[in-house]
């Protein structure tokens, strides 16, 4: 069987009806919405400290430490709304569990993105309303130009796209490595230090921050949080730029990847 | 208490050779645990590096407390690895196979795991204690006092978060999470937490045994950090004890959540 | 000291929370759950012998598992009183565990990833078995339990049988006086559950050990028990030697023919049809009315078979048929001796 990662007759009614699912069973799960609002609080509360005592310092230039937290808020919203779908995958494939997946009339990946983007929109709302209350709470007033933060939405949209995209792709390598938690790692360390998770790139040495414009991880961390610090529509158009033309490699990557693992399988005897 | 020694001697060496017996995927996850701590550290690397220093707190200092609560937490989950199944063993009735054997359950059930990655804290722990510039070799022996007692509190918070679970059931998952938030609490310069905060992070969340205070304790020697530091994990530790023997007397065995079936 | 196990009034409840419906039951549950108050084991009360071999019988939630915890030092009573070996279990659980052992069918004290030689040295740290006895007595059950090639093998690499077989040398090893059996046969093939069964009886009568046992399968509860304690709803319900209940209840076996014929139609006294498919009928025997023999003999009279099972009756039907007994009897305690 050479399932694409689409069907041809692709129905999006149907990818729909699997992403609604996923996000009522999403919502089910109390403890862990719980739990990761309490986590999201946590890291706010500690950057709120950090950046009022180097805000003091005066280290910070024009912008305050206000600005810096509505950063962090921004940043921290898109990486623990990301639902660990490379997980789900990796665990279809650990299983033998894919077997059945793919004779099912959808495509395994497309379904598996469906039902990740249905538990990552729950995900989304709750922490997108949490961490704005939250922050506001800890900054004590909105940033200094507060309407960059509606440019932050479409942005925050485009940027989980890119991050379910590629946390696919991580869980596809299972089917090379049985176990994709060291590449999953990998990965994220690096959008935490090139995407600015927590320190803006302003702050980074020069070479450093060259270096991270070069990859993905600048758009879809920081150019999300960036809109802190100001309306700024044009750098929204660029990072919008950006964080499609990414999404489409990936995606382009995701797919090659995915056929290859498929061609294994039936090598394997599948 | 020799006995206790022998039995804790015995323990380690065969959850040793449990971990050791699959030996690609112990070095595997040693490894990448070690470069992920390394990566993840060197965002301080890069804040130090503008911002020089605050209230006093520079890059080795950061170095040290980093090092000395990643270590800590290795040792936790080398030595004591069964903490973070602790709230599961209590639900599911897994408690008793420790109870019916004649040696102290809560070692026993501790001692049963040891996870690979541990490893990989501790070299990368022991790695940023020796680039944070601030033992010299009179000092060294401290690293193992303050590792040891940030390892001690680790386990012992990790225990009493578990505990619930006698009382409130199926909180596992919670307890692991409210487990993990220390080490963020831990590993942040202590000068940026006061008021109320910083009472909390040397009560609740002990996050002052766990870091601060042993890290400052390798910085700068004094007998009563050394009594604060001791004294502190000894409270926590006893404090554990005291929770999960109060549990015991609840224990269920698994057979509520059966019954509720 | 007269009794092995002792038990009187024993009582334990558990408080279960019940939880409302819906988001705001679930939000109102925080705050306040109304409880419940389940009871697992009731006022009961019966003693063991030393060296006695006795069967704990029930439907699931009896109450069977929770009292033997309960003298295993694994739970607290809410009431009552009990004695193991003079002992009370629950003060001084530290004392008794080194004279008694346990076998939870559900639950392994085996390293799954190391041989079970390694698990075996650290029990005997764990029991402080000292070198000499520790390596005779190894020695013994390795020939005994047919262990040798088995010895070196991570434990995750054995089957069922094999694995249970190394469970049990794991529970001898200190020599207890008080062997606890939770269901040691579930899961096993017919093979492996007759080796086991085999191993327990011989290894109790060689060393003169006292058995408690539970079980759901009545070949264990036969092949290696001397007296039977049936347990409903927390109570004693029926406590009698294994042989007697042999004769009242276990008087009857279950017969699956597979015949050539379509159907068969037996007419001998106390035969009764339970199911009837094309080409297999099922029959229920009462021994004291026809024999094994003289319904076989009447089938093959009929019909060629290509197949026959002889089984016993499952064990949830001797225990319906006690508690119909039961039911019909005003106070269930009356039955016991």
């Amino acid at each position: 069987m050479t399932t694409a990662a689409l069907h041809p007759g692709f129905r999006p009614a149907k990818y729909l009806a699997v992403a609604r699912t996923a996000l009522r069973q999403a919502l089910a799960e109390r403890a862990a919405i719980v739990g990761r609002m309490a986590f999201y609080f946590v890291i706010l509360l500690i950057f709120s400290q950090l950046w009022y005592v180097v805000g003091e310092m005066g280290a910070l230039g024009e912008l305050g430490a206000t600005e810096f937290l509505w950063y962090l808020a921004l940043t921290e919203w898109v990486m623990l709304s990301l639902t660990p779908v490379h997980l789900d995958i990796e665990a279809d494939v650990r299983s033998g569990e894919i077997a059945y997946r793919l004779s099912r009339p959808i495509s395994y990946l497309g379904g598996r993105l469906a039902e990740a983007a249905g538990d990552c929109a729950l995900r989304a709302v709750t922490l997108g309303i949490w961490g704005f209350a939250m922050a506001y709470l800890l900054a004590g007033s909105l940033p200094k130009d507060p309407s960059g933060l509606l440019l932050a939405l479409p942005l925050g949209v485009l940027a989980l796209w890119l991050g379910l995209v590629s946390m696919a792709a991580i869980g596809v390598t299972a089917f090379w490595l049985q176990d994709c938690s060291p590449v999953y790692l990998v990965w994220q360390k690096a959008a935490f230090i090139l995407g600015g998770l927590m320190l803006p790139l302003e702050i980074y040495p020069d070479w450093l921050r060259q270096v991270a414009d070069w990859t993905p991880f600048s758009a879809f961390m920081y150019g999300v949080g960036r809109m802190s610090f100001g309306f700024d529509p044009v750098l929204a158009g660029e990072v919008a730029l950006r964080l499609v033309g990414w999404s489409l490699l990936t995606t382009l990557l995701l797919v090659w990847m995915y056929r290859r693992a498929l061609r294994g399988l039936e090598v394997n005897g599948g | 208490m020799r006995a206790i020694l022998n039995f804790a001697a015995a323990l380690f060496v065969t959850n040793l050779r449990a971990t050791l017996a699959l030996r690609g995927a112990f070095w595997f996850a040693a490894v990448m645990m070690l470069l992920n701590n390394l990566l993840y550290f060197s965002i301080w690397w890069i804040f130090f590096d503008r911002f020089d220093e605050i209230r006093g707190w520079r890059f080795g200092d950061m170095a040290a407390l980093f090092g000395v609560v990643a270590a800590g937490f290795g040792c936790a989950v080398v030595f004591a690895g069964g903490v973070r199944d602790l709230g599961r063993y209590i639900i599911d009735g897994e408690l008793d196979g420790f109870l019916t054997q004649p040696k102290p359950p809560l070692l026993h059930a501790l001692g049963s795991q040891s996870r690979a990655s541990g490893w990989g804290d501790i070299a990368s722990g022991l790695f940023l204690i020796g680039i944070s510039g601030v033992v010299r070799p009179t000092t060294a022996p401290l690293v193992l006092v303050a590792v040891a007692s940030s390892a001690a509190v680790f386990t012992a918070t990790g225990v009493i978060l578990h505990s619930s679970a006698f009382w409130l059931g199926r909180t596992d998952s919670l307890a692991r999470q409210f487990w993990e938030f220390q080490i963020a609490f831990s590993s942040y310069p202590r000068v940026i937490f006061g008021g109320v905060l910083k009472v909390l992070l040397f009560t609740v969340i002990p996050a002052g045994f766990i870091g601060f205070l042993p890290a400052e304790l390798l910085r700068d020697f004094t007998w009563l950090g050394l009594a604060a530091v001791l004294g502190g994990a000894s409270a926590y530790v006893l404090l554990a004890f005291a929770v999960f023997g109060r549990g015991l007397r609840r224990y269920e065995s698994g057979n509520r959540v059966g019954l509720r079936a | 000291m007269s009794h092995a196990i002792e038990v009187r009034g024993l009582r334990k409840t558990y408080r279960v929370r019940e939880r409302r419906e819906g988001f705001g039951g679930a939000v109102r549950d925080l705050f306040r759950a109304p409880k419940r108050e389940l009871v697992a084991v009731d006022d009961l009360s019966f003693a063991i012998a030393p060296g006695e071999r006795v069967a704990f019988v029930g439907p699931n939630g009896a109450g069977k598992s929770t009292t033997i915890k309960i003298l295993s030092g694994i739970l607290h009573p809410s009431a009552g009183d009990a004695a193991v070996l003079g002992l009370c279990p629950w003060r001084d659980a530290r004392q008794i565990a080194f004279r008694i052992g346990t076998v939870f069918g559900q639950r392994s004290q085996l390293w799954i990833h190391l041989p079970a030689a390694d698990s075996f040295d650290l029990l005997a740290r764990i029991y402080e078995i000292d070198p000499a006895t520790y390596q005779r007595r190894r020695g013994e059950f390795v020939e005994a339990f047919g262990l040798g090639p088995l010895l070196k093998q991570p434990v995750r690499q054995l089957s069922l049988g094999q694995r249970m077989r190394c469970e049990l040398v794991a529970s001898l090893l200190h020599a207890p006086e008080i062997l606890f059996l939770d269901e040691p046969t579930i899961g096993l093939d017919v093979t492996a559950k007759a080796v086991i069964r085999d191993l327990i009886r011989e290894q109790s009568r060689r060393e003169g050990r006292t058995l408690l046992f539970t079980s759901h399968d009545t070949g264990d509860m036969e092949s290696v028990c001397d007296r039977v304690i049936v347990i409903h709803r927390g109570r004693i319900l029926l406590d009698r030697p294994v042989a007697e209940l042999r004769r009242s209840y276990i008087g009857r076996k279950r017969i699956t023919l597979h015949s050539v014929a379509e159907s068969v139609d037996l007419k001998l006294p106390g035969v009764e049809v339970i199911e009837r498919r094309p080409h297999c009928t099922e029959v229920d025997v009462d021994l004291k009315q026809s024999s094994v023999e003289r319904v076989v003999q009447e089938v093959l009279r009929l019909t060629r078979i290509n197949d026959l099972a002889i089984e016993d009756p499952p064990m949830d039907q001797i225990v319906q048929a006690i508690y119909a007994d039961a039911e019909s009897t005003p106070a269930p305690e009356a039955l016991a001796p």
